[in-house]
């Protein structure tokens, strides 16, 4: 599963971060411990040393033993008592019934030729509560870290990733077809995304040239076929008007016009689809699409003597805003292809509301897959009068104009259906 | 009538010259914008066929040459650049028609006979063809002085054929001149068949048989 950079660097935080600092904790409290008896230690020498000078200066005459200060005696046999070392005890206190826990010292003196043992005191009740507070404090600072730093973190990569997601939209949004080239900002203040954003805009200014080249070299093929087109065409008519034209010549001549006639028409309208595409049928005006639609379908019936039984739907005062002959091209277009590809006696059902256009006709299934047949050149059929072109232009007009526009094909009905917003 | 070609596809000019003299029209032609104004300035013509792209110069460049000099003739635009825009500049500078590339000659020809017809002859525009006869000012046809009624688009056909009379006009042709850019959209050229089955009909039953034939494959004829 994946999941974004905020959440993988916060999980990583999350993860590791308590570790380091419990260990921190650990080695805090050891630390500590370690010092406290070191000092405690310090205590008792002093305590012992400042003890003894009294007794020796008194000349002993000082109390043997004060609870939970000191205790002198005499060694007697018990000369080889370990000294300078540390042990824990317990002293009981009556008047607050209660024993508190103490470090004692112990360590041997000679003094008139006798061996005198001096044990001094030192309460470890204090350093115990000391050390527990400053441990406490010390995690109670420690998770308020955590949480800082986390959050730090978050609002940090929070506006560092900014640039980043802002190319991340613009790259997203890029329309080879209607925009130059995508321009970031290269003064992002970060070094990284500079260097992306320079990469994109390269990137996209490349892809952009040789679409550009494209689209170019389709329009001038198309406009330099014209000329010979013209020309073929002048020396055909010329042909035709010979005398003594054999029935087979003018047969062979009836084909090649159908084809040059064809071959003038795909030239067209590859011509039109450039011009579709460099943008240059700006002017815009309210169209009244049922009224045009309808004018279309009776021209259509008027002329055309086998036109398929028409079931249709017109609503009234239908409009958009768009460039009118655009838009009798997409309307036609759909038209003839529901003519043409259908079957003899079919039939065309026709929709328009103020939401969108369906058309569909009865027919053979097509040989092409559906998404593949607004492409260019594509051919539902092996219908050799079409150009393989009038999808193509009914989706360029769509796109131009943000409409969507979708095929299929279901119990021997073709539908095409093209939604205006 | 003088007709002057102003194009600069030799082959496409030999054309157009070749078809229009045969319509005996004295016809001459240049390839250059400088051999076309010295043309233009030592001769009269009735008509000028002119095409946009020049090497050497601009056809609109042409047109204002001749307007400024209050020059008469009667110019026919012919340009490979189908654009609104030329077409509107061609037209406001004062061409009187406008013709895409790749066009039917006898388009043209329909073209340049109507634009003659507009500006050299004072109100009788009549049409005959063996005992058929054709108002063009009234829009009526008559077939042995018995009124015809046709359609809007039998009419247009007829006129078509009559101003291309003795020659093959194609279906294509046909259907360009009724639907101008919209045949390309037509789903098939089968209604111009229909048309020449009525109009044929039509003129048939007032007595001018035979007048349209069918050139099989190739197109329709109407012979003198």
């Amino acid at each position: 599963m994946n999941e974004t950079l905020l959440q993988k660097n916060t999980r990583v935080l999350l993860i590791w971060l308590p570790v380091v600092l419990l260990a921190c904790c650990l080695l805090f409290y050891v630390l500590m411990r370690m010092q406290a008896h070191h000092m405690q230690l310090k205590q008792l020498l002093l305590k012992q040393d400042n003890t003894w000078n009294a007794f020796v200066q008194k000349n002993g005459d000082i109390e043997k033993s004060i609870r939970g200060e000191y205790q002198i005696s005499k060694a007697g046999d018990r000369a080889d008592d370990k000294t300078d070392e540390l042990k824990d005890t317990v002293i009981y206190y009556p008047a607050i019934k209660k024993s508190l826990p103490f470090q004692l010292l112990t360590r041997s003196y000679e003094w008139q030729n006798s061996r005198y043992l001096v044990t001094t005191f030192v309460s470890s009740t204090e350093i115990t509560h000391l050390i527990i507070k400053v441990f406490l404090t010390e995690i109670g600072i420690l998770i308020l870290l955590l949480v800082a730093i986390v959050i730090l973190n978050r609002k940090n990569a929070g506006s560092l990733w900014r640039p980043f997601f802002s190319s991340m939209q613009k790259a997203n949004e890029y329309d080879i077809t209607t925009q130059q080239s995508l321009s970031l900002p290269t003064d992002t203040g970060i070094a990284e995304f500079n260097e992306l954003n320079a990469t994109l805009t390269r990137l996209t200014s490349n892809v952009n040239d040789a679409f550009q080249r494209q689209k170019q070299f389709v329009e001038n093929a198309s406009h330099e076929m014209q000329t010979p087109l013209a020309i073929i065409r002048s020396k055909l008519e010329l042909l035709i008007n010979q005398p003594n034209l054999t029935e087979k010549a003018a047969s062979l001549l009836g084909d090649i016009n159908e084809a040059n006639d064809r071959l003038s028409q795909m030239n067209r309208t590859l011509l039109l689809l450039a011009k579709i595409e460099n943008n240059q049928f700006p002017a815009v005006e309210e169209v009244d699409v049922s009224q045009m639609l309808r004018q279309l379908l009776d021209n259509f019936q008027h002329h055309y003597e086998e036109f398929p039984a028409t079931t249709t739907a017109i609503d009234d005062g239908v409009t958009v805003i768009a460039n009118p002959s655009l838009i009798e091209i997409l309307l036609t277009n759909l038209l003839k292809n529901a003519v043409v590809h259908n079957v003899p006696g079919g039939k065309i059902t026709i929709t328009l509301t103020a939401s969108g256009y369906i058309i569909e006709n009865t027919g053979l299934p097509t040989e092409t897959p559906a998404n593949e047949l607004f492409d260019r050149f594509k051919k539902g059929s092996h219908q050799n009068k079409t150009t393989g072109l009038g999808l193509a232009l009914v989706k360029q007009i769509c796109s131009l104009y943000r409409y969507t526009v979708s095929y299929q094909f279901r119990n021997g009905w073709h539908t095409v259906t093209v939604i205006f917003k | 009538m003088k007709l002057l070609v102003v194009e600069d596809e030799p082959s496409l000019l030999q054309s157009i010259l070749e078809y229009f003299t045969q319509e005996d029209f004295l016809c001459e032609g240049a390839s250059t914008y400088h051999s076309a104004i010295s043309k233009i300035d030592a001769f009269d013509y009735d008509c000028i066929i002119l095409d946009i792209n020049l090497p050497d110069g601009n056809g609109l460049q042409l047109l204002h040459y001749l307007r400024q000099y209050k020059k008469k003739e009667g110019v026919v635009i012919i340009s490979a650049r189908d654009s609104l825009d030329d077409k509107i500049k061609g037209l406001d500078i004062g061409a009187d028609d406008y013709l895409t590339k790749p066009f039917h000659l006898s388009e043209l020809n329909a073209r340049i006979k109507a634009l003659i017809r507009r500006k050299y002859t004072d109100g009788v525009d009549i049409l005959e063809a063996g005992n058929l006869r054709l108002d063009l000012s009234s829009r009526t046809v008559h077939c042995s002085k018995q009124p015809v009624s046709l359609t809007k688009n039998e009419y247009d056909l007829l006129v078509y054929l009559l101003n291309n009379s003795n020659r093959v006009v194609s279906k294509q042709a046909i259907a360009e001149h009724i639907y101008g850019e919209q045949a390309d959209n037509m789903p098939s050229f089968d209604f111009v068949y229909s048309q020449i089955k009525n109009l044929k009909r039509k003129l048939k039953e007032k007595g001018c048989d035979d007048l349209v034939q069918t050139v099989y494959g190739l197109g329709y004829k109407l012979s003198l």
